[in-house]
């Protein structure tokens, strides 16, 4: 194939030439915000914060991109069920041998550092999924029989992780495997029964499976408590500050809200909040504007990969995505209840970073190489 | 494209899909799926915004989260005395206080207090009083803990501050008495209000939650004694406030400068005291226990009204402690009260003026006299004169001069106590005088229908024989005694004693009417007497009665007698002198002096007026269990008298309160 020859980057001046740059520069554009932001956090001046975001960013960011140059799809095919495999280990050694940290049991120490294996988890169920469904015929996805695995990848996870207790992430784990399968041509059929189960699953939980906590936040998110100095408080907090903004916001460093710590965990789950508090309406739109700009180009990544495992890996990690994005700024606005999801690339936090450029390097890696067929020499 | 597949052949009964396709098809469908994600979050949030447009209710919601009106307690009037020296003062205070709503635990605020109690090297002592005055009710607040901090003591706190969460370096105007114990009982203290104060401002429904929440602010205080409790009102001025910005812990971030109202200082008050002589007087009581007055005999200006001994009011702004409190209120000679008015002691001999005047309306005759011999038999009894030999005859004049007690016994009994008592009002004693400081007492002069209605029994004759010599149930304060002599001075004007001589709604006192009564020539006899006390060989005071000054030819000044000055007119004074007991008549006779316990020795007396040749000041003098009234009152009178004619404060103008309050403004 001499047109498949040509579009084969093989040095690296072509493959930098070829990265997807508009996703890069989005994701630039994003984390210059974060680093914005943690600056205003630290009331104006260059704590560790805003630096160690901005460094952190940049150092992954150059990972990210080596790894999206020199990994191709087919590296990412062969590490997806051994990546899944050793989460679910890593998963099952928290539930033996985990650390607790504030009630809850996430995280293996591991000596040098601490380890949250429901992270990797985040992004091999995607690959493994994406695998799955890649290898398995399509006339066979219609059939009931073969929807049974990838439900059980999907539920083995989901019951460790919502046990450790940590509920946030079990949802998002839960929700990139279904969005998987809905990709990958679950029929119509099994999703209708699957969505009537999943609402009598829900009350089913609410009244024995969720912890006090977590059922406050329900009640209170839907109005069935009144708490504003408990669970309320921080959606009260976040709200006044997103009405009392207007339409251009209180000025950088300005927003009382987040200024006078009145608004809690600013520096993480509610950065947008402060975001819409010193910027103003305009600058929520802006934002959220970014972030309906990256998911669109990562969709357009997927659609144009030729391989089926291309097309769910990148179109899984976009949706996936998406859902964290969405879920954090409904949250801070009042529209879901709290769950502890951080924004990507703006809250403060290594793993959570970690976690998105790793699967932004599987985003470009797809894109570089989407037409790429045969070997040429990486891994195996 | 090859990628490794399984290539397994599948039975062809199930029906054809292409996987590709359906991805398309599903991405899509997912992709509108997050635009109406991003278009509901978008929806929201230009909702909430425009609930706000309309009803501004997260807008408020944030001031309200970042405002807090704080009081400014206003400085109080300064308290001047009658040429406008400052007597009592706000000033600039270093303190350290605490906000409560900063800390998180009990721990965490007794750690803080250590380590304020460390830089600034306090005791157990200090920190447990300290946890107990946190009040936990006032957690936005800031407390203060420490007062009148050196400026070092506050630098070393201030630098420290990183460390010390939810501890505040600040300064704060604070009530401060120059003077200390010299105006202790005319002026007074403040303090903070108490929980009665507060419960009262609730109780009452003019005042209100808004009044009882003002009063808890830890730096407002209200006058509590003196003359700083009765004249609260003029004095207190009208608290401001400022807006200020506070963080979500409620540690002040800054202040909102335009939405600020300055406090108004409260109104100055001039009293008629004379610094120098109020100074003169408190310092000549030395160790003693007592109180003496100076009044302006026409116009009834105090010029001194000192107790002693007397306390530290400054003491008590801040809260005193129970050590200092148990030490002024366990002490024998009770430095609390204000003795000035609320000492109540038997008048003695100085009541003798009184039987004096009576007498001589009852028609006893100024040759009309009285042989002593030492004693009078009266109703079975004996009644002694202070000089076992006795006097020999007796006269008006005389009597007074030697303080004859046989003389006065008869004397009595001739007036009858209804008349004896009439006059004794009428020059003041047993009056109600209001002069701008609390708990004043009345004293008592009883006659036979107070008797019959209080005691339940007949009046009888011996009891008119001892209140010829002013003993028995009757009492007075030093206040009276003063406005006893200085109606005496004035030839029987009902002249008022007065503190205040400027603040607001204070007017000039109407000019005194003439006592009903009390004709010229009755007074002339018993001055004439008073004079003979003082300066007639054999008067009972012709030491403590003798000023050594003299008038200056030209100018009529008095001045101290010098060899130059040696031939001028003296400058004399009428007096006198009275001992009173303290137990029943004669339970101290035979013992030695020295061998009577304090509280069971007699009061000394003192009461005079002049200068002769023109009367202007009285002055009354007791000393609690002195001893004689001519040894121990009588040389204390000298003095402050002697300094009073030098100065003759009435006759230089008093400053004005206008002039003064210019001044003071920047001042104080």
């Amino acid at each position: 194939m001499t047109l498949a020859a040509t579009s084969n980057p093989n040095t690296f001046f072509e493959r930098v030439m070829k990265l997807n740059w508009g996703i890069i520069t989005l994701l630039v554009a994003l984390a210059f915000v974060g680093v914005l932001m943690h600056f205003s956090v630290s009331s104006g001046a260059w704590t560790d914060m805003p630096l160690t975001h901005g460094m952190r960013f940049a150092v992954l960011l150059v990972v990210t991109l080596l790894a999206a140059m020199f990994l191709d799809t087919r590296f990412w095919l062969a590490v997806a069920y051994p990546l899944y495999a050793g989460a679910l280990l890593l998963l099952v050694a928290v539930e033996v041998a985990g650390e607790t940290r504030m009630g809850a049991t996430r995280w293996l120490d591991l000596g040098f550092m601490s380890l949250q294996p429901s992270e990797i988890m985040k992004i091999a169920i995607v690959l493994a999924l994406a695998r799955y469904y890649h290898q398995l015929d399509p006339r066979r996805t219609g059939t009931v029989l073969w929807t049974i695995p990838p439900f059980l990848m999907i539920g083995a996870p989901v019951g460790l992780v919502m046990h450790q207790p940590d509920l946030g992430t079990a949802m998002l784990i839960l929700f990139a495997g279904l969005t998987l399968m809905f990709l990958g041509g679950l029929l119509w059929r099994i999703i209708a029964v699957g969505a009537g189960l999943a609402i009598g699953g829900a009350v089913f939980a609410y009244n024995t499976v969720l912890h006090d906590y977590q059922r406050d936040r329900i009640n209170v998110f839907l109005g069935l408590a009144d708490d504003p100095l408990g669970a309320g408080y921080h959606v009260l907090q976040s709200k006044i500050a997103i009405g009392s903004a207007g339409l251009f916001g209180r000025g950088y460093l300005q927003g009382s809200q987040s200024q006078l710590d009145f608004l809690p965990e600013k520096h993480t789950d509610f950065i947008f909040t402060m975001i819409v508090e010193e910027f103003g309406l305009f600058g929520g739109f802006l934002v959220l504007g970014l972030y309906v700009a990256l998911m669109g180009l990562a969709m357009q990544v997927a659609l144009r990969a030729r391989s089926l495992f291309g097309k769910l890996a990148a179109g899984g990690v976009a949706a996936t995505l998406a859902s964290y994005v969405f879920i954090n700024m409904a949250m801070v606005i009042g529209l879901v209840p709290v769950v502890g999801i951080p924004l990507p690339m703006l809250s403060f936090g290594g793993t959570a970073m970690v976690t998105l450029m790793v699967c932004f390097a599987i985003v470009l890696s797809v894109d570089l190489h989407r037409d790429q067929h045969g070997t040429h020499g990486l891994l195996w | 494209m090859k990628l490794p597949t399984r290539g397994k052949k599948i039975g062809s009964t199930l029906p054809k899909r292409d996987a590709n396709a359906i991805f398309t098809r599903r991405a899509a469908l997912l992709s509108i799926g997050g635009a109406g994600a991003a278009g509901a979050i978008g929806f929201r949030m230009a909702q909430l915004q425009a609930t706000d447009a309309v009803s501004r209710e997260y807008t408020m919601a944030a001031d309200e989260n970042r405002f807090d009106t704080r009081i400014i307690a206003p400085p109080r009037g300064v308290i001047y005395d009658r040429f406008g020296v400052v007597l009592a003062q706000t000033s600039k205070d270093y303190q350290v206080s605490v906000l409560l709503n900063d800390i998180d635990s009990e721990a965490e605020r007794d750690e803080m207090i250590a380590r304020v109690a460390a830089i600034l090297g306090r005791d157990e002592t200090w920190i447990r009083r300290t946890k107990a005055r946190l009040n936990p009710q006032m957690r936005y607040e800031p407390q203060p803990v420490a007062e009148g901090l050196t400026w070092e003591e506050f630098n070393a706190i201030n630098v420290r501050l990183p460390e010390l969460r939810g501890v505040v370096a600040n300064s704060a105007d604070v009530r401060a008495y120059p003077y200390d114990i010299v105006y202790a009982h005319p002026i007074g203290y403040v303090q903070k209000p108490t929980q009665r104060d507060v419960d009262a401002a609730l109780a009452d429904p003019e005042l209100g939650t808004s009044r009882a929440t003002y009063l808890r602010n830890p730096y407002v205080r209200v006058g509590k004694a003196g003359l700083e409790a009765s004249m609260e009102k003029e004095l207190h001025g009208e608290a401001g406030w400022r807006k200020v910005i506070v963080n979500a812990r409620g540690v002040e971030m800054g202040e909102d400068s335009g939405e600020r109202r300055e406090p108004i200082r409260g109104s100055g008050v001039v009293l008629t005291l004379d610094h120098d002589l109020q100074r003169i007087a408190m310092e000549n009581f030395g160790e003693q226990s007592g109180s003496a007055v100076v009044m302006d005999i026409y116009t009834g200006d105090l010029l001194v009204m000192a107790s002693a001994p007397g306390f530290d009011p400054n003491l008590f702004v801040n809260g005193i402690s129970q050590t200092n409190f148990d030490t002024y209120n366990n002490d024998e000679k009770k430095p609390l009260y204000h003795k000035s008015v609320t000492g109540v002691y038997a008048p003695g001999s100085t009541f003798k003026m009184m039987v004096g005047i009576a007498a001589k309306q009852a028609g006893v005759e100024d040759d009309w006299a009285v042989g002593c011999s030492g004693g009078f038999a009266y109703g079975g009894r004996v009644f002694h004169c202070w000089r076992a030999g006795g006097h020999g005859r007796m006269n008006l004049h005389d009597a007074i001069k030697h303080s004859c007690d046989v003389y006065f016994y008869q004397a009595a009994l001739r007036a009858g106590p209804e008349r004896i008592a009439a006059v004794a009002r009428a020059f003041g004693l047993g009056e109600h005088f209001d002069i701008n400081v609390p708990n004043i007492r009345d004293g008592l002069i009883p006659d036979p229908t107070w008797w019959r209605a209080n005691r339940n029994e007949e009046w009888t004759g011996g009891l008119t024989v001892n209140y010829g010599i002013g003993q028995g149930a009757m009492g007075i304060t030093p206040l009276q005694l003063a406005v006893m002599a200085a109606r005496l001075g004035n030839n029987g004007y009902a002249v008022r004693p007065r503190l205040v001589h400027e603040a607001p709604g204070v007017t000039d006192p109407p000019r005194a009417p003439h006592l009903a009564g009390i004709e010229p020539e009755y007074l002339a006899r018993v001055r004439d007497g008073m004079f003979g006390v003082c300066n007639e060989p054999g008067g009972t005071a012709v030491r403590a009665g003798t000023l050594e000054l003299v008038r200056h030819p030209e100018t009529g000044a008095a001045v101290p007698l010098t060899p130059e000055t040696r031939g001028w007119e003296p400058v004399q004074i009428a007096g006198k002198t009275g001992t009173a007991q303290v137990r029943a008549l004669g339970a101290n006779r035979g013992v030695h002096y020295s061998q009577i316990e304090w509280k069971y020795r007699d009061n000394a007396l003192f009461c005079c007026f002049g200068p002769w040749h023109e009367p202007r000041y009285a002055c009354a003098v007791i000393v609690e269990h002195g001893g004689a009234g001519s040894a121990v009152a009588g040389p204390i009178a000298n003095q402050i008298m002697r300094a009073t004619l030098q100065r003759d404060p009435s006759r230089r103008p008093a400053a004005r309160l206008a002039t003064l309050e210019n001044r003071g403004g920047q001042q104080a």
